[in-house]
């Protein structure tokens, strides 16, 4: 494949091309140098050769000495860089050369920076080419671009375009000659004998390997069969979903991707909320739900109707139990008001002098109130000076306090509380299914950060296994901690998506479905979508956490979700996932079958269990102690 | 087209929960205010470019989130700052109290010879004030470093505070620079090639 690539290179630098379009003043970043190196102007255009299309970069001033009086051209192909271990001396050389790539070996490119930096990101995904349009922006260029091959719009990133490529392009030459192989016969031959000379090694191999080419292929030596061309193979992987909207496939799961390790990726789309009439029927005459399976199926394809999620999210959230009668949930609610109001007046009775004496608990009440005053003030629900609302905000905040004094409050919490209350409009309910939510990400406020820890180790195990490519890149650029990922974990993308979203998410979060741990599988289908990105860009360490912070509100919830759910069954049906994997994801049945009564320290959410199971014990202990107080 | 800098400075912004880091960094990043802020979780940062004795000075300015609790996360970040900002509310008496954690949480992770400053941010709430001016200096004084009261509401004294704290940097840099050996061979230079001194200057002092 190499000495193929460097052929054509070679065959194009010999035969005379026609420049189609040419732009002046743009800037050429050779790979080996940093983000913010020198750049040298040049001349950026598009050739059209006999053998196909070619982008190619020529500097200003040539003033580099090279050994041979011949110009020499950077390879820019997908064969890695031929000397990147080089002295430096090498590389600043290798900065002054022009640069040529065929269409071909482009995936895809990206324009950014307000227009001013073109990005090419090679079919090997690994390498890529950045230049930088210097006088004006790089539209122009594009433009022309597009009008020589045909491009889409990436459904991941707007500002990244594919290229596809015709199967019958370029044209296969018809004789020999037209392979210009020996074309301008004359030149040609006394560059061979001025670079043989000069560089006898190179100029020997890089000869036999025009001939192998044509011997071995007996065709133009860039045309593989169809079943093995680079493109066909990318062509599998593009998404059936084209500028948003639904091909009209017959099915409605369709293969969009293959890989080696794991099975196919099936993306199946996502259902339409849970409805009223669904949530009506699905109780029985005494008001018991009867199939709470079913219900939880339906929320995680589709979430659930506005207009019904204050009563749902209390089953979601283990409030009300599935199977209560109507009976039962209205004693259920009569309790645990009165619980409620017992704690809250605990903290309401505190004096001032008492709280002088109680550094701990004033220290939380600060914090509240700073949180409070900051927490989705753009919401309609909480928004205006002295909106009502922030008082519930607080009350709630302040209970959970008392009701968990260990914990108490950590920054998050607001975030946790703020959709819940704007759903239940109602302090009461909003505390018990706060609590419910807390039950399930307590971890997350540990006073070290452990479960944060382990949940950040837990993704890079997913993400090794799903994307082995970007994961070693974010191991190679000191991001392995994974802890760009922080905010989305802490408090489960509240910051990331709007806050109709959040709700969507959450409530598919909260069916526990389809396995442990599936709010890794979205922060893996959320990094998968930026990996060329990442990748594409070579960003380090401060430029990919910075990239992932500006992602908040710039992603789309079902395009993620879809996603995760089908890296799930993909992960689910291979037969070569690590025992690691597995433990995250809880597919470990048998050993979580036989071993049941051990605690099993791989899983957040098992341990959540677990402590909730304890916390309700002592929870009964709070309850006896608190109604012997006086009310 | 040249580097648009001369220097790259990573500069901190940490201090208690409330105190204001977020709105410090937003009053010098981009001129404005904005009271519904939210709190940080984990960290940010934002880049704003200065001029300094004509030369460009590219500011990497992290902001991290002020709880306690948040410290083993937000201190992996500490690792390259040259330069970091204690914050304190001067409304907020805990939060003055608590610099002295935060100076022995710099001398736990962060370079030894890192610049530091205090700031006594909310100045323009004067009704509120519960931390005298003189405390400040008091402390500040006790630490040897730079103190400033300022305002991001207001817009007091944000822009000096981070021209101040650039410009300590930069003479601290640059005598580096001059008391570590002149170019000399292993990296030769052609004469017609456009000056790669910054590159290799940016190189040494920012270990990012």
């Amino acid at each position: 494949m190499e000495t193929r690539s460097k052929s054509l290179v070679d065959l194009m630098s010999s035969s005379s091309g026609t420049e189609i379009f040419t732009h002046g003043g743009v800037g050429y970043v050779p790979p080996t140098a940093r983000q913010d190196d020198i750049q040298t102007n040049g001349t950026l255009s598009i050739v059209s050769y006999s053998i196909g299309k070619c982008i190619e970069w020529k500097p200003n001033e040539v003033s580099i000495e090279t050994d041979g009086s011949e110009q020499e051209w950077a390879l820019v192909n997908t064969s890695k860089p031929a000397s990147t271990s080089s002295a430096p001396a090498d590389n600043i050389a290798q900065r002054w050369l022009p640069v040529r790539i065929p269409l071909t070996e482009i995936r895809s490119y990206r324009v950014s920076n307000k227009k001013t930096k073109l990005l090419f990101v090679h079919k090997d995904r690994l390498s890529h080419t950045v230049f930088y349009f210097q006088f004006e922006n790089a539209d122009c260029f594009t433009k022309s671009l597009r009008s020589v091959v045909r491009t889409r719009r990436s459904r991941h990133d707007k500002h990244t375009y594919n290229l596809i490529h015709e199967r019958h392009e370029p044209q296969m030459p018809v004789s020999f000659s037209d392979f210009n192989l020996l074309s301008d016969q004359k030149e040609t031959v006394w560059k061979f004998v001025s670079d043989l000379k000069s560089r006898p090694y190179e100029t020997t191999l890089s000869t036999f390997s025009k001939v192998s080419d044509f011997l071995l292929y007996n065709k133009y030596p860039y045309e593989r069969p169809p079943e093995e061309r680079a493109f066909n193979q990318e062509d599998k992987r593009q998404p059936t979903v084209v500028d948003g909207q639904k091909s009209d496939g017959l099915s409605d799961y369709q293969v969009v991707e293959r890989r080696d390790q794991l099975p196919p990726r099936v993306l199946s789309p996502r259902g339409p909320p849970l409805s009223f009439h669904q949530w009506c029927n699905a109780m029985n005459t005494e008001g018991r739900i009867t199939d709470p399976d079913a219900i939880k199926k339906i929320i995680f394809d589709g979430g659930v109707q506005e207009s019904i999620r204050f009563d749902v999210w209390k089953y979601l959230l283990g409030y009300l139990p599935w199977d209560s009668t109507a009976e039962e949930r209205q004693d259920l609610r009569q309790k645990k008001t009165e619980e409620y109001f017992r704690m809250k007046l605990q903290w309401k009775s505190m004096t001032a002098e008492q709280e002088s004496r109680f550094s701990d608990f004033r220290d939380r009440k600060t914090l509240i109130e700073k949180d409070v005053n900051r927490t989705d003030r753009s919401i309609p629900f909480f928004e205006g000076d002295d909106n009502p609302n922030l008082k519930l905000l607080y009350d709630v905040l302040m209970t959970y306090v008392m009701y968990d004094f260990d914990l108490g409050y950590v920054q998050g919490m607001s975030d946790l509380l703020s959709p819940i209350l704007s759903v239940m409009c109602n302090e009461v309910d909003a505390f018990w299914c706060f609590v419910g939510f807390m039950k399930k990400v307590f971890r997350n406020f540990d006073m070290d950060q452990s479960g944060m820890k382990k949940q950040l180790s837990q993704l890079h195990t997913l993400l090794s296994a799903v994307q082995p490519e970007l994961s070693t890149f974010l191991d190679e650029h000191e991001s392995g901690n994974m802890f760009f990922c922080f905010r989305w974990l802490l408090v489960w993308f509240k910051r990331e998506f709007q806050h109709e979203e959040i709700m969507e998410l959450w409530e598919v979060l909260w069916t526990d479905l389809p396995c442990r741990n599936f709010h890794l599988l979205i922060s893996v289908a959320i990094l998968e979508q930026q990996r060329d990105t990442i990748i594409g860009n070579n960003f380090g360490f401060t430029e990919i956490l910075k990239h992932v912070n500006d992602l908040a509100l710039n992603l789309n919830l079902h395009d993620v979700l879809a996603t995760a759910a089908s890296i799930f069954t993909q992960l689910e049906s291979s037969p070569n996932l690590t025992t690691a994997t597995r433990r995250v994801l809880g597919l470990m049945a048998n050993e979580a079958a036989a071993n049941s009564s051990t605690s099993d320290d791989d899983s957040i959410i098992s341990e959540g269990l677990h402590c909730a199971v304890e916390r309700s014990a002592s929870d009964e202990c709070d309850r006896e102690l608190l109604v012997s107080l006086p009310v | 087209m040249a580097k648009s800098y001369d220097y790259l400075f990573k500069l901190l912004l940490i201090g208690d929960s409330g105190v204001g880091k977020t709105c410090v960094l937003f009053r010098f990043s981009e001129d404005a205010f904005n009271n519904t802020f939210i709190s940080t979780i984990g960290i940010d940062f934002k880049i704003r470019t200065i001029e300094l004795d004509g030369k460009k000075i590219k500011l990497q300015i992290w902001d991290t989130a002020g709880q306690e609790r948040f410290r083993t996360i937000t201190t992996a970040y500490y690792r390259g700052a040259m330069g970091i900002m204690l914050v304190y509310d001067i409304t907020n008496e805990k939060s003055f109290d608590n610099i002295k954690n935060w100076i022995r949480n710099i001398e736990e992770n962060a370079t030894t010879d890192v610049e530091k400053m205090l700031l006594g941010n909310k100045c323009d709430a004067a009704e509120k004030r519960v931390v005298s001016r003189e405390k400040g200096e008091q402390l500040a004084i006790e630490y040897g470093i730079k103190f400033m009261e300022t305002s991001a509401k207001d817009s007091i004294n944000v822009e000096t505070a981070f021209f101040s704290i650039a410009r300590d940097i930069k003479a601290k840099t640059e005598k580096k620079l001059e008391a570590s050996n002149p170019p000399k061979g292993g990296h030769q230079i052609k004469a017609n090639e456009p000056s790669r001194k910054p590159t290799n200057w940016l190189m040494r002092c920012s270990i990012l």
